[in-house]
């Protein structure tokens, strides 16, 4: 397939601003919205992550039903950077396929004081895959036990939960317990022109008035230079606010503002399950191995056109 | 209006009351003004949770319940009817009642008393009740016997009462939230309910005219009647006065026709014109509206001049209640019948000590006095539907009428059984009464009366059947249940067609809510008391029943209630109760409200003000009280949220997992609502939620949001959002029967044969047996499939299990299973089965804002607009829903809630409260939101979803509190081809419960006519339905019969087969030719060829 020629959207460039364990920020830039969007939905519906997706119960005496903290189980997110060494159950070809990952919990509570059944109680049942596990684990019965669990239920003396939860592969396109994301948003850059001839015709109240209107404070008096600043165009909301308050000052031209249609900031926030850099990544390998196919579908509907076309001849 | 805090000062604002009323108003307050202590006005509302403190929300039942065991009872057995039981036969006898007790809740088991609680009445389905028992002293041979008990009980057993829960004799009373769990029960449940036979009764707040009470009224014609309705323990009259040809007559049952008034007094003893001209009222123009009257009397047909004359004219037309030449008590001539009707009937609850008919005859005159009023002026006429002309009923005064109802049955059955045995003249034992007291008739007769709703009160003539209603309580959520306590309804026929008993009175104002009734017939009938509403039990001088509510005293305009006081009711010293003993607040009645100025709030009192109000919102009931900001929405909205605040699922009360009801619906994660209302809080709804905040952006989206449908984010759902459980309750009794067998449950004989074997069938009468126990009762945790037994019971040899009714697709389990046995010691088996669902296509949710709307489509996350803080918002409502409706309150709920998120501070909503500071105020709320960066309005920049770039507007979002509603589809949805008919007319079975088919009304089939379509006509109504052949003689056209053995159809007459045709028909109207042939119709049917 021979590309056309590209434009200048066709060099996409990423500027990493800043990642953590569980955020990353960056600036995609040379792209228009539908490729970040593409990006953000396949983060959203198709990064596969692990999760519980079948429980069978054992002994619940709890106050929360069966398919209560079943439901709560699924929802546990869980450790997925072995994810892709994985495959989901209608992937799985070959008898070795790995596509299981067991879990018991068996909690009786027997002391007086109300007992927490949290994430950490989720044992793994097979040695085989020690890295997939629920995400904030720890070790049961270190003394410093870190808040980080989910809490499942709680349990009163002589209660007792006991059951067995498999996890599997899935997308979030399933269920929203697959999806890898807490948010995946992005962010047109704003671009934003003061009419510096104008301002210049406010008195500084005025001029303290027109930064006042906008909630970001997208704007500054400077007080010793008398003018108004842009102290970060990406505070910016659009919100229209400063828009409006120089329309009701008989300034309308006074700043211009429009969006950068092929920059975006981009923030994808994680749960803990995938780093937020192994979720883009993730994210991009599933979108070229979309157009892969797309293309290599394209390919074989044109060969087989040409061969229609040939036998016609 | 501004309110000044702490300040010495006293801003006016030019708009207040007091530039209106003048500026003599303001000088002569001003002093006053001066030395009064101000405080703030927020501080006000302090009273209000002191007053549900102390009286809580269903205070009134639970009063009035305890008047009559406290009171009532002790009045009923020593009143001069009841208080003796005597014999016909031998005159020394008699049994006297001393006191009468009710005692501690229990039950007897075998002969075994143990104390009861409430909740396990409920579960093994018995009633909550406590023995009724009296101390006597009777004669017994020529001995008198005291029977004293000791201990607060009684020496005999008379019956048992039914306890409404949380009375003085209520183990529930006074107990800490830590007891009250012991016992099993919700704290935050009101009481002031029955538990009979283990269902939930409330006995309805019943709506009357007030009895004993003139009230001067216009009949059809427009002349002038004054008609009072008396009553007292004994008796019940309707006695009117009435205008016919300007003579003022006295229209009463006992009498067969209307009578001169003037003939009545005179029967009464004013026997000369002056005098009844004087008890009137002798201003001058009286004079020509009496002359009619006074001529009347003296005409030939009347002549009655003396008292004499008088009764025998009244006797004449006495109706007579016996039978023509029947028995007539001796020495008693008509002349004394007329006068003891009159005395004793007419207007009967005026008392005639001795024949004085002083006080009756003035009684009269008043009566007289107040007509001739209106006649001269309409403005005296009462208006019926005015509230202080109203009298509430409640369970305590219709226990007390149907527990002397019972009380005289049962002394009557005492006497008949005294005479009966003391007539004989040697008996073997010494006749003892003690032991002959039978305690079925009151145990039965209340019982059945609550169970029923059916109060029949022999002792008056007028059946009162079906009067009160005593309805199982609503469990469907805690504010049904709560909305249930505060229920009136009223007497007035649904199906009549009147506006004035609906409409709303001014006079409910702080009585009863404005907002809460029902929609259709019952509408404006059925309404709910205010969250102060008061009852009135006794009050020196006034008669009971009266609907109060409390204010502030005001001396001068200066409200007697300082910031001291309130300061010492913060800090605990004192009690709702101090106030009112302290004269600082009273109760009024709708009647004295009329002589009240009651200002709002502070600011607008003056000199003439004598009241003031303890907050504004108390207007509202329990129900209306959850809707925020309800002042700026249309009021019927508000009125619809009413209604369907009860069907919100959510958390029931905290024993709701303990508990086994029919049905329950419950709310798995339910929230308290991000903008709350000081009703809220302290009803207990914050602890006790049904909805969830949801995010909502109004915009358009995807088009399947027209007509009121939302949009729902799949994966909001997929995490739990409107996640409900539903619980069924399947139970059974294991009964005895007189042949010494009863029933059993056994374990199936299936149950141990090959496993394969027993499930494949599912048409088998026993069902499927798989979830089976070895005891036979299904276990818990087991899921259910289609056709599966619950319970294998046994009646004699006769199969008699409890099937599972589950529909295909409901994926139920066991929850829990109950076994335990009644009061009647039968086992009972209670399975609780339940199904959790996720909302679907078709749900019907609601804000609490009249605003209802089903799920029109689930969209994945992915596809829903965002923010670029990366909000996706839950729920996407349409913003048609808006501008018809009018339901501003909504979106400042959606302001407030969005600035509650973000500050992390639950804001306020409550009614009318932004003058008092209990609302936020739209600008505070919007402040607070351009504090946390968001926009003032409440709008967001958002981004499709699907094409990725921003939307052109701005898109109003954020929290709004949603409520899912009981109605699912999953209970509703239907449809089926062929399937099963009934018997009799073997057309298509009825309703989805016996998956009957869908109806071609009358409607559907007037279209069908009238577009002409025949052909589908036959197909649907005969075809399709209940085709049928039938053989017709085409002589006598009567329906033939086959004979099989000659293989051809014969007339019914002749019996020849020549003739025959064959047609088709309904099978309904061949149903129609038989049984008209069964009486005696001939049918006959006249054919031609096709």
């Amino acid at each position: 397939m021979v590309a056309p020629k590209a434009p200048q959207f066709y060099s996409p460039q990423v500027k990493l601003r800043s990642l953590t364990e569980d955020y990353c920020e960056f600036v995609l830039s040379n792209v228009n919205a539908s490729i970040a969007n593409a990006l953000r939905r396949v983060i959203l519906a198709e990064v596969p992550t692990i999760a519980i997706e079948l429980v069978e119960i054992e002994s619940n005496t709890t106050v929360l039903n069966d398919e209560y903290i079943a439901h709560r189980l699924g929802l546990v997110p869980f450790v997925s950077s072995r994810v892709h060494d994985m495959k989901t159950i209608y992937e799985a070809t070959e008898d070795d396929d790995w596509t299981d990952v067991e879990f018991t919990l068996n909690v009786r509570c027997t002391r007086d004081e109300t007992m927490n059944v949290t994430s950490d109680d989720l044992l793994p049942a097979d040695t085989r895959f020690p890295d997939v596990m629920p995400v904030g684990y720890d070790e049961r019965g270190s003394l410093t036990r870190k808040h980080k669990s989910v809490l499942l239920v709680k349990l009163r003396k002589n209660q007792e939960l006991k059951l067995r939860a498999v996890a599997r592969k899935g997308i979030g396109k399933d269920h929203a317990k697959w999806i890898p994301a807490a948010t995946v948003s992005y962010q047109f850059l704003p671009e934003i022109t003061i009419n510096h001839d104008l301002m210049d015709t406010l008195t500084d109240e005025q001029k303290q008035a027109f930064c006042a209107a906008d909630p970001r404070k997208t704007f500054r008096f400077n007080q010793i230079s008398k003018a108004v600043e842009i102290v970060d165009p990406e505070l910016y909301m659009y919100d229209g606010e400063v828009l409006a308050k120089a329309a009701e000052m008989g300034k309308p031209g006074l700043i211009d503002i429009c969006q950068r249609q092929d920059t975006f900031i981009f923030r994808v926030e994680g749960t803990g399950a995938l780093t937020p850099d192994d979720m883009v990544l993730t994210a991009l390998d599933v979108l070229s191995g979309k157009l892969q196919t797309f293309g290599a579908e394209l390919d074989r509907e044109g060969a087989e056109l040409a061969d229609l076309t040939h036998g016609m001849l | 209006m501004p309110v000044t805090k702490g300040s010495s000062a006293k801003v006016v604002d030019a708009g207040s009351p007091h530039s209106v009323l003048g500026d003599a108003g303001i000088d002569d307050c001003d002093p006053a003004k001066l030395t009064q202590p101000i405080k703030e006005v927020k501080d006000k509302y302090q009273l209000l949770p002191a007053f549900l403190r102390v009286r809580g929300l269903v205070r009134q039942h639970i009063d009035s319940f305890n008047y009559f065991i406290n009171h009532e009872m002790k009045k009923i057995i020593h009143a001069k009817g009841n208080e003796r039981v005597t014999c016909d036969t031998d005159p020394n006898f008699y049994l006297k009642y001393l006191n009468i007790y009710v005692g501690k809740p229990s039950i007897e088991e075998e002969y075994i008393v143990t104390d009861i609680s409430p909740q396990q009445c409920r579960l093994r389905d018995m009633t909550y009740s406590a023995p009724i028992s009296v101390d006597v002293e009777y004669t017994r041979g020529k001995e008198i016997v005291m029977k004293r008990g000791k201990n607060g009980q009684g020496a005999l057993f008379l019956g048992r009462m039914p306890l409404m829960l949380r009375s003085d004799r209520c183990v529930l009373k006074g107990k800490s939230e830590a007891e009250l769990a012991k016992l099993g029960e919700c704290p935050l449940d009101p009481g002031g309910y029955f538990v009979v036979k283990g269902t939930e009764k409330v006995i309805l707040i019943q709506e009357q005219l007030s009895k004993n009470r003139i009230i001067i009224d216009t009949d059809s014609h427009g002349g002038i009647v004054a008609s009072v309705t008396s009553s007292t323990h004994e008796r019940k009259s309707k006695t009117n006065i009435v205008t016919k040809h300007g003579r003022l007559l006295l229209r009463h049952n006992a009498f067969t026709e209307d009578i001169n008034i003037l003939a009545v007094l005179r029967a009464m003893g004013v026997e000369s014109d002056q005098e009844f001209v004087q008890l009137v009222g002798s201003e001058p123009a009286f004079g020509s509206l009496l002359a009619p009257t006074l001529q009347h009397c003296r005409e030939e047909s009347t002549g009655v001049f003396t008292q004499a004359q008088a009764l025998e004219f009244l006797a004449a037309r006495v109706k007579s209640s016996r039978p023509p030449g029947g028995f007539q008590r001796r020495g008693r001539s008509r002349v004394d019948e007329a006068r003891d009707i009159l005395s004793g009937v007419v207007l009967c609850h005026v008392p005639v000590p001795r024949y004085n008919f002083q006080a009756k005859v003035v009684y009269l005159a008043v009566m007289v006095r107040r007509m001739l009023c209106a006649m001269l002026d309409p403005g005296f006429v009462d208006d019926r539907d005015y509230y202080g002309n109203k009298r509430l009923e409640l369970a305590g005064g219709l226990l007390a009428l149907l527990f002397e109802d019972l009380f005289k049955k049962l002394n009557a059955d005492l006497k008949h059984h005294t005479d009966a045995t003391l007539s004989k003249a040697n008996r073997a034992t010494q006749y003892d009464i003690a032991k002959c007291l039978g305690t079925h008739t009151i145990t039965a007769g209340l019982e059945n009366a609550i169970s029923s709703g059916n109060w029949t009160i022999k002792r008056f003539r007028m059946e009162r059947k079906g009067v009160t209603q005593a309805r199982v309580l609503s469990r469907l959520s805690f504010i049904s249940a709560v909305g249930m306590m505060t229920r009136i309804t009223s007497q007035f026929e649904k199906t009549r067609k009147v506006s004035g008993p609906r409409a709303l009175q001014p006079s409910q104002w702080g009585m009863l809510c404005p907002a809460d009734t029902p929609e259709g017939e019952s509408c404006g009938l059925v309404k709910n008391l205010a969250l102060m509403t008061h009852h009135d039990a006794v009050h020196i001088a006034a008669d009971g029943g009266r609907v109060c509510r409390p204010l502030i005293i005001c001396d001068a305009g200066v409200p007697r209630v300082t910031g001291a006081h309130l300061a010492r009711l913060k800090a605990g010293e004192w009690s709702f109760n101090d106030f009112l003993t302290a004269g600082l607040v009273e109760y009024l009645d709708v009647n004295e409200e009329n002589n009240a100025l009651v200002a709002l709030y502070e600011c607008f009192c003056n000199p003439a003000t004598t009241h003031l109000e303890i907050e504004p919102f108390t207007v509202l009931g329990v129900v209306a009280g959850l809707i925020p900001y309800p002042h700026h929405n249309q009021s019927p909205r508000n009125t619809y949220q009413c209604a369907m605040g009860k069907q919100a699922m959510g958390n029931i009360a905290f024993n709701q997992l303990q508990r086994i009801d029919t049905l329950m619906y419950l709310l798995q994660y339910p929230q308290r609502p991000l903008l709350t209302t000081k009703t809220i809080e302290l009803v207990g709804f914050d602890r006790l939620g049904a909805g969830q905040n949801a995010i909502v952006a109004v915009m358009s989206y995807s088009g399947y949001d027209i007509e009121d449908a939302i949009v729902m984010n799949k994966a909001s759902l997929d995490r739990g959002f409107g996640r409900c459980v539903v619980m069924r309750k399947y139970a059974t009794t294991l009964k005895k029967y007189g042949n010494r067998t009863q029933d059993r449950i056994t374990r199936p004989a299936e149950a141990a044969a090959p496993a394969g074997a027993s499930t494949t069938t599912t048409t088998r009468p026993g069902g499927r047996f798989s979830v089976l126990d070895a005891d036979g009762i299904a276990g818990a945790g087991r899921v259910l499939t289609q056709g599966e037994c619950l319970v294998h019971k046994q009646s004699g040899y006769r199969a008699a299990p409890v099937m599972w009714k589950g529909f295909p697709g409901e994926r139920c389990a066991v929850d829990r299973v109950m076994v335990t046995s009644n009061d009647d010691s039968a086992c009972v088996v209670k399975v609780l089965v339940r199904h959790t669902r996720r909302p679907e296509l078709g749900d019907k949710f609601s804000s609490r804002h009249g605003q209802k709307g089903v799920v029109g489509c689930i969209v994945p996350e992915a596809d829903l607009p965002f923010s670029e803080r990366g909000v996706v918002p839950d729920l996407i409502m349409n913003p048609h829903g808006f501008p018809s409706r009018m339901t501003v309150g909504k979106m400042i709920e959606l302001l407030g809630s969005k600035a509650g998120a973000v500050s992390g501070r639950l804001h306020y909503g409550t009614a009318f409260g932004e003058g008092s500071g209990l609302a936020d105020r739209v600008d505070a709320l919007s402040a607070e939101l351009v504090a946390a960066g968001f926009s003032y309005s409440g709008k967001d920049l958002l981004h499709s979803g699907i094409t990725g770039e921003a939307l052109e507007a701005y898109v109003f979002m954020g929290p709004v509190y949603y409520q899912k509603l009981k109605h699912m589809v999953m209970d509703k949805m239907h449809a089926r081809a062929r399937g099963p008919r009934v018997v009799l007319t073997r057309q298509p079975t009825e309703g989805r419960s016996r998956d009957g088919g869908l109806r071609l009304g009358e409607m559907e089939r007037d279209c069908l006519i009238g577009y002409g379509a025949s052909a589908l006509l036959l197909e649907r109504l005969m075809i399709s339905s209940d085709q049928f052949e039938v053989h017709v003689c085409t002589h006598c056209g009567l329906l033939g019969y086959w004979d099989a053995a000659a293989r051809r159809a014969r007339c019914p007459g002749t019996g020849r087969a020549d003739a025959m045709a064959t047609m088709k028909l309904p099978y309904a109207a061949k149903l129609l030719f038989q049984e008209m042939q069964a009486m005696n119709i001939v049918p006959r049917l006249v054919l031609a060829e096709a």
